[in-house]
């Protein structure tokens, strides 16, 4: 053999080591049982004698515009799954663990998916996949490798993708109920939906002209930019055009902006805004008065303070920390995951494949008393299993996240006649 | 016409904010010739500065300490990262000074958290009757503001020895250096103003609203002012500032009835049509100095 040839030989050798071909790197990894499943405790283990699934987290949790929600819904979760872990884990046999993975999104797409491809091979599933945009940049990767996921949002596209075990009711049924509830409690005849672009705000936007085309009310929609000092023009079309109605679907210090400055400029028309509206801090802003007087928030699920069993264990699971709506909402969405887990694990079938055969087997998920158990149906077609009870809250100065519930879970004739037969943002 | 004088106003307010920091801009710039990319983080320093002030002093007295605060800021930093760059081609200091304003930004978010900060201005969103129209006061205050701070800066180049220096070291370093101006304390103080007025510019950013850690990206909008005034003109830094706000606010107001084909938020890239605009027809911005180089 030449020195050349040797010299080629050699090399080969040690690039299809390094790829791992020789060495057998493609064995499962001691103690593994599938991909993020492991025989092997978990790192911080309530009991040493279960095994260990990984569940991935992707939030917003330093500087993008809902890290204010982002850091609570990532604690509540922490807090759920180890009361879990505490209560015997999954099926007696595994706990979970969601602080191994945590990853940061900024709320960018592109992060989002650099972030995902760097743990994914690590967890089952995510017990977080915050926002909808993000989300969308790597469903199709979760679709291709079946892993379930719980999102951080409530768009409507959720309920046409099998992996995403959404909890409430999306956006655009959320403001079909609410321009249903305004049309019962205030009577306007016409109506605006003031909205982020995207499946955010086009979401919420398009479920309001539905609801405004169904009672006979004059609908316009104005879409506007993030950023509190690019307000100006939905303020001034607000203004200008006086609706006696504005479906608001933004970030709470825009809404803030919006409903001050509006108001400030003599607006005296009513505002709903979608949940992520809402944040406590805003009644501390210079935008309080007008919020307290114009501003109703509707909302997929209770508030922190409100009175059932699973809203007094995570409250009790939280102990003293500032209440915030964030803790609920990812408390609450952790329940249908824990459902597919359990039944996944009492099935035998310990693998993606198996968690995704169990979430389409869900028909009902004990939420304990946070949302109706027919809230958490991912068995049926879109259209049945789609749920469309919503509330609305209204700003209260003594209630623990500023808000109270003026009207619970509903759901009103525009959404219970409404066929969900594609994403709504799609028909703006 | 109540309309386009309410959108002037607004126009003129948020114009003032991008006028102070476009004159941060330019300060650095003629003393320097570099820009510092690191306004958006002093402007934030001061807003949240103020925001944590307000409560013990009061918010009179925070706003002139915050710029104080940050002007320091501004100084050590020019003298631990900048300084030792003189000499060095000026496209490496402008990539140091982004360095500086992301590590400056992370300090300041962990002082604003995840909530909007209040800035505890006495303003709010209250209104005041101007000649039958209905004006935000925040908006008069910013004017004001703008235009006392404007009068003393102009005073100060005009009338005091430090301001000459300035001046002297802007129009030739080395002829400067020769005649005794110490061209090191020009580059410093030309950092402490434009970190003082980045300050209090983002005070007014922060009222009404509040500050978060998101708005630093109002700062971006003087980029275009000071290209649209001319580089190295202060008086054009101030009327380019004013008026990136006033065509903002109108094209706000008034685009999705008289141009709707633009689209809905067109006013989000007027501040940067303006500048394109402005290049085609004076490539050295509205007041710049022409370069005139002989072949």
């Amino acid at each position: 053999m030449s020195k050349r040839h040797l010299v080629i030989a050699v090399s080969l050798v040690a690039l299809l080591s390094a790829c791992g071909v020789i060495r057998g790197d493609d064995e499962d990894k001691k103690g593994a049982v599938t991909t993020g499943v492991t025989s092997e405790p978990c790192p911080i283990p309530v009991d040493r004698n279960k095994g260990c699934i990984y569940l991935g987290t992707i939030s917003d949790l330093t500087s993008g515009p809902f890290a204010a929600l982002a850091v609570p819904i990532t604690q509540a979760q922490k807090a759920f799954w180890n009361r879990v872990n505490k209560a015997g884990g999954i099926g007696g046999k595994y706990e979970v663990d969601v602080q191994a993975y945590v990853r940061d999104n900024k709320y960018n797409p592109e992060t989002h998916n650099q972030v995902y491809q760097e743990i994914k091979n690590n967890v089952l599933g995510l017990a977080q996949t915050l926002g909808s945009p993000t989300t969308a940049a790597i469903i199709a990767d979760l679709k291709a490798n079946n892993v379930v996921s719980a999102p951080a949002s409530w768009t409507s596209a959720w309920e046409f993708e099998d992996v995403i075990v959404e909890t409430g009711a999306n956006y655009c049924v959320e403001s079909m109920n609410a321009v249903d509830y305004a049309v019962e409690a205030y009577k306007p005849k016409t109506v605006m939906a003031v909205h982020y672009a995207g499946d955010y705000g086009a979401d919420a936007a398009a479920g309001a002209k539905a609801a405004a085309e169904r009672n006979g009310l004059e609908f316009t929609a104005v879409e506007t930019p993030s950023g509190a000092t690019e307000q100006g023009r939905a303020i001034t079309e607000i203004t200008k055009n006086k609706p006696d109605l504005v479906i608001l679907t933004t970030g709470p210090a825009d809404a803030a902006a919006v409903i001050g400055q509006s108001a400030a400029a003599g607006f005296k028309g009513r505002f709903i805004g979608t949940a992520p509206t809402w944040n406590p801090a805003l009644l501390k802003s210079p935008a309080a008065p007008a919020i307290l007087a114009l501003y109703e928030q509707s909302s997929p699920g209770k508030p922190w303070g409100a009175d059932t069993p699973g809203h007094k264990a995570m409250r009790e699971a939280l102990g003293n920390v500032t209440p915030s709506d964030g803790y609920t909402s990812g408390w609450a969405w952790s329940y249908p995951l824990k459902a597919a887990l359990e039944k996944m694990v009492a099935s035998g079938d310990v693998s993606r494949k198996g968690l995704l055969a169990a979430v389409k087997s869900l028909n009902t998920v004990d939420y304990e008393g946070m949302l109706p158990p027919e809230a958490g149906n991912f068995a049926g077609d879109p259209n049945t299993a789609t749920f469309r009870q919503t509330l609305i809250n209204k700003p209260d100065t003594a209630a623990p996240t500023g808000v109270t519930i003026v009207k619970d879970f509903y759901t009103g004739p525009t959404a219970q006649s409404y066929t969900m037969d594609g994403p709504c943002f799609g028909k703006l | 016409m109540k309309g386009v004088l309410e959108s002037l106003v607004r126009g003129l307010g948020n114009g003032s904010v991008y006028a102070l920091l476009a004159l941060g801009f330019v300060i650095v710039y003629k003393a320097t010739r570099v820009i510092s990319f690191a306004q958006p983080a002093f402007m934030i320093a001061g807003a949240v500065a103020v925001s944590h002030l307000a409560g013990t002093t009061g918010f009179y007295l925070a706003v002139p300490l915050a710029a104080l605060l940050v002007a320091g800021l501004a100084l050590g930093v020019e003298r631990v990262a900048i300084r030792p760059m003189v000499g060095r081609p000026v496209f490496v200091v402008a990539i140091i000074t982004l360095g500086i304003d992301v590590v400056v930004r992370v300090v300041v978010n962990g002082f604003i958290g995840l909530d909007v900060r209040q800035v505890g201005d006495p303003w709010g969103l209250s209104l005041v009757e101007v000649g039958g129209l209905a004006v935000q006061q925040r908006w008069i205050a910013m004017l004001l503001t703008t235009a006392v701070l404007v009068s003393l800066l102009f005073a100060f180049f005009r009338y005091t020895r430090y301001g000459l220096a300035m001046r002297a070291a802007a129009f030739d370093q080395e002829t400067a250096l020769a005649q005794g101006v110490s061209v090191g304390m020009v580059f410093a103080l030309s950092w402490a103003l434009a970190g003082g007025l980045a300050a209090i510019a983002g005070t007014f950013a922060g009222t009404g609203q509040g500050v978060d850690q998101l708005t630093w990206i109002i700062a971006l909008k003087a980029l275009p002012a000071i290209i649209v005034g001319g580089l190295d003109s202060l008086g054009g830094a101030v009327i380019g500032g004013l008026a990136i706000g006033v065509v903002e606010s109108l094209v706000q107001s008034y685009q999705g009835d008289l141009a709707p084909w633009l689209g809905q938020n067109f006013a989000v890239v007027t501040p940067y049509a303006v500048m394109l605009l402005v290049l085609l027809v004076r490539p050295y911005g509205l007041f710049g100095t022409p370069e005139v180089e002989r072949v």
